[in-house]
């Protein structure tokens, strides 16, 4: 019975010639359905604006604070990446406290350490070949006056020799630094930051201050050199500063503090070598004796510490915003389904006309994808735009530079299509596995 | 009215009576339905809108379906547009076994074999006449600029040329279900169905459309209108007869 179906079928001449129509290959895709689809789509994103705004909400906060936070720190790298590697990656220091303390206990281990004395830096400049340049430094907090002008909390930096410029780099812009002489003998002179002209001197060029007076802790100081801008990093200025001799900085704070001594080679990979004499140098200055535990009774640290702490602040920062974006395009892509289910019940009527004159399953499940994915790519499009809008903002206030990447902006727009595409998913089902006759029912 | 056609095929000359038989598809019918059933499950109860039709239909037919208010009229307009499955039966379209297809390949056929008139019109409410017509062929693959010339042909032959770019809610009752006509027509389907499709008109352009019925018949097509008025039942050749989901009569009247 069957095989005689088959073969009439075959030999029956008016079946084909009864067919006018062309048979097309049933591919998976129809481009002129897909147009359909993207028109209709924009149509009804068009005809719900707001709506369509609503459903963008979650999305564009999403992604505008992952642009925003990682455009920023991008930013910040960068700055980063350029503020220490143009000195820090050939200097370290010896200290007696690290930089970083991270508890109570440290702190009191760390303080019951022996000074780092002047000595111990004139001994590491004489014993250590691998070093190239050597300096002492101790820092203070301090307000500057001149007639009845300000600044506050200045960065008093009393350094030797003055090779400790070069090892900070810092380069002068009016005026000299001290001599040698002028150095040892304690004069009350000084070399400021650009700031202290601003704040100070309204501004007056570095040429018209030289020559004048400061007052550093009550003590009158006559200024005899500028320096070059540095900028800001992390909101603080480098250029609210002034050097001071360092046996000039006994004589206003005593010679109580410990000093740093800063050791700088030629080249990073000289940096090895040189920490090894330094550190070998100051063991055998402080007897050898590893006398408190573990402790080698000094620190010896590179800008890295900075690096690292400033990698965990910022991966930590990372992480925060990641959580805070994928709650928000989680709830967005709630909205988005939300929505898109409306939408689908809104147009069963119309999804039944499609069907019955030859829409397939996947034609109608493209065409719901398509618009939930428009409306997710807006968004992100948007958020994108807001994020950076914000960067630019918070930038502008702190003060660094932007770095706006493409990729932030392809991933921004990407992820929040796929959000599209995932909770575009199940109402698009939805619309494609209605009946057609039920669905040309609906009103 | 237009001197406009539709290009279809030419009708083979000679077309052999159909053989009736419970069993076994006729094959020279354009439709062959056998011992259809259509069940629904209306909670624990079953109710049978078709017990066991079977008929067969030439190509180039015009047939009336008549009866009464829910005797599965509808519910045989949508087996036989594929809109639909039988639950039980077999129904041969162009000898092919429509009660075996898939989603896709039904879907096929809606859009190339059979074209479909409602009594609501069923036209997309924002779309232009133009785009309505268009979308069988959209959803057929056919590339915009031949798509744009077979739709206005479409809707030159249903008089309509001048109304290509109006909405369906600027255009009458008459001309939205011409534009719907057009629509069913532009792919050059194999059979044109029409589930009452006076019923939502006024005496006078029911006439014209059943004017614009009898000239497509008479340029070849193949057509089936479902109908409660007897007059326009009276136009067709041959008139189905349903009661209660059975064939009650099926007699040739021209
Ligand atoms: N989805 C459904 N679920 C349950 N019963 C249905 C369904 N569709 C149709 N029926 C039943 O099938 C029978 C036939 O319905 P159908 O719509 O085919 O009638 P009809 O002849 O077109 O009537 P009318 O002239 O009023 O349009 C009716 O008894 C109806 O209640
Ligand atoms: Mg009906």
């Amino acid at each position: 019975m069957s095989a005689d179906k088959l073969r009439s079928r075959d030999d029956d001449p008016s079946g084909r010639a009864l067919s006018p129509v062309r048979k097309r290959s049933l591919a998976f895709f129809r481009v002129t359905a897909l147009w359909e689809a993207f028109l209709v789509a924009l149509g009804s994103l068009r005809q719900n604006k707001l709506r369509t705004a609503l459903t963008l909400v979650g999305i564009v906060v999403g992604v505008a604070a992952v642009i925003a936070v990682v455009t920023i720190i991008q930013g910040l790298d960068n700055k980063v990446a350029t503020t220490f590697s143009s000195q820090g990656s050939t200097v370290f220091s010896i200290s007696k406290r690290p930089q970083i303390i991270r508890s109570r206990e440290e702190f009191i281990k760390f303080n019951k350490r022996k000074d780092v004395r002047h000595e111990d830096a004139d001994a590491v400049a004489r014993l250590c070949s691998a070093c190239w340049r050597v300096g002492e430094a101790a820092n203070a907090r301090e307000t500057l006056k001149h007639g009845d002008q300000k600044f506050e909390n200045v960065n008093i930096r009393g350094v030797s020799p003055t090779t400790m410029f070069d090892i900070d780099g810092r380069a002068v812009d009016a005026g000299r630094v001290w001599t040698d002489s002028e150095g040892i003998s304690g004069r009350e002179i000084c070399v400021v930051g650009p700031d202290v002209l601003t704040n100070l001197f309204g501004g007056a060029s570095a040429d018209r201050v030289i020559g004048q007076e400061v007052r550093i802790a009550g003590r009158p100081f006559q200024i005899i050199g500028v320096l070059e801008p540095l900028g800001s990093i992390f909101g603080a200025s480098r250029d609210s500063v002034a050097y001071i001799p360092y046996a000039t900085y006994q004589k206003v704070y005593g010679a109580r503090d410990s000093i740093v001594i800063f050791i700088q080679v030629p080249a990073a990979q000289q940096l090895e070598v040189a920490e090894d004499q330094v550190r070998t140098i100051m063991r055998n200055r402080r007897g050898g004796a590893f006398s408190q535990e573990d402790d080698e009774g000094f620190s010896l640290e590179t800008q890295d510490v900075f690096l690292d702490l400033y990698g965990k602040a910022t991966s930590n920062i990372y992480l925060v915003t990641i959580g805070v974006a994928a709650i928000s395009l989680v709830v967005g892509g709630i909205v988005v389904m939300n929505i898109m289910l409306v939408s689908v019940t809104e147009r069963t009527k119309e999804i039944g006309i499609r069907k019955a004159i030859g829409a397939r399953r996947k034609d109608i499940l493209t065409q719901f994808l398509i618009e939930a994915v428009m409306v997710t790519a807006i968004g992100g499009a948007i958020g994108v735009l807001t994020g950076f809008g914000l960067a630019y903002l918070i930038a502008a206030l702190i003060g660094f530079p932007l770095l706006m990447s493409v990729g932030s902006a392809i991933l921004g727009v990407g992820v929040s299509s796929v959000v599209g595409i995932v909770s575009g998913l199940w109402p698009a089902w939805r619309a494609a596995r209605l009946d057609p006759i039920e669905a040309l029912r609906a009103e | 009215m237009s001197d406009v056609t539709l290009a279809t095929p030419p009708a083979p000359d000679v077309l052999p009576a159909p053989t009736q038989s419970t069993r076994g598809h006729d094959v020279n019918s354009l439709i062959s339905m056998r011992d259809i059933w259509k069940t629904y499950q209306m909670g624990s109860e079953e109710v049978h809108a078709l017990h066991g039709v079977s008929f067969d239909i030439p190509k180039g037919e015009y047939i009336a379906i008549i009866g009464p208010s829910g005797s599965g009229k509808s519910t045989l307009m949508n087996l036989i547009g594929c809109l639909d499955t039988p639950s039980q039966g077999e129904y041969w379209l162009n000898a092919k076994n429509v009660s075996e297809m898939d989603d896709d390949e039904l879907a096929r056929i809606r859009n190339q074999e059979v074209g479909f008139v409602f009594q609501t019109f069923n036209l997309l409410a924002r779309a232009t006449a133009l785009h309505n017509v268009e979308l069988p062929l959209i959803y057929g693959g056919v590339g915009s600029a031949q798509r744009h010339e077979m739709a206005k042909q479409a809707l030159a032959a249903v008089d309509l040329a001048d109304r290509v770019t109006h909405r369906p809610n600027e255009l009458s009752g008459g001309q939205r279900q011409r534009v719907a006509i057009a629509r069913a027509l532009v792919n050059h389907p194999s059979i044109l169905l029409a589930d009452e499709p006076t019923g939502a008109l006024d005496t006078h352009t029911s006439m014209e459309i059943m004017d614009l019925f009898e000239r497509l018949h008479g340029e070849g097509n193949t057509i089936i209108v479902v109908t409660h008025e007897p007059d326009i039942a009276a136009r067709a050749h041959r008139v189905i007869s349903i009661r209660d989901g059975l064939i009650e009569k099926d007699e040739k009247i021209r």
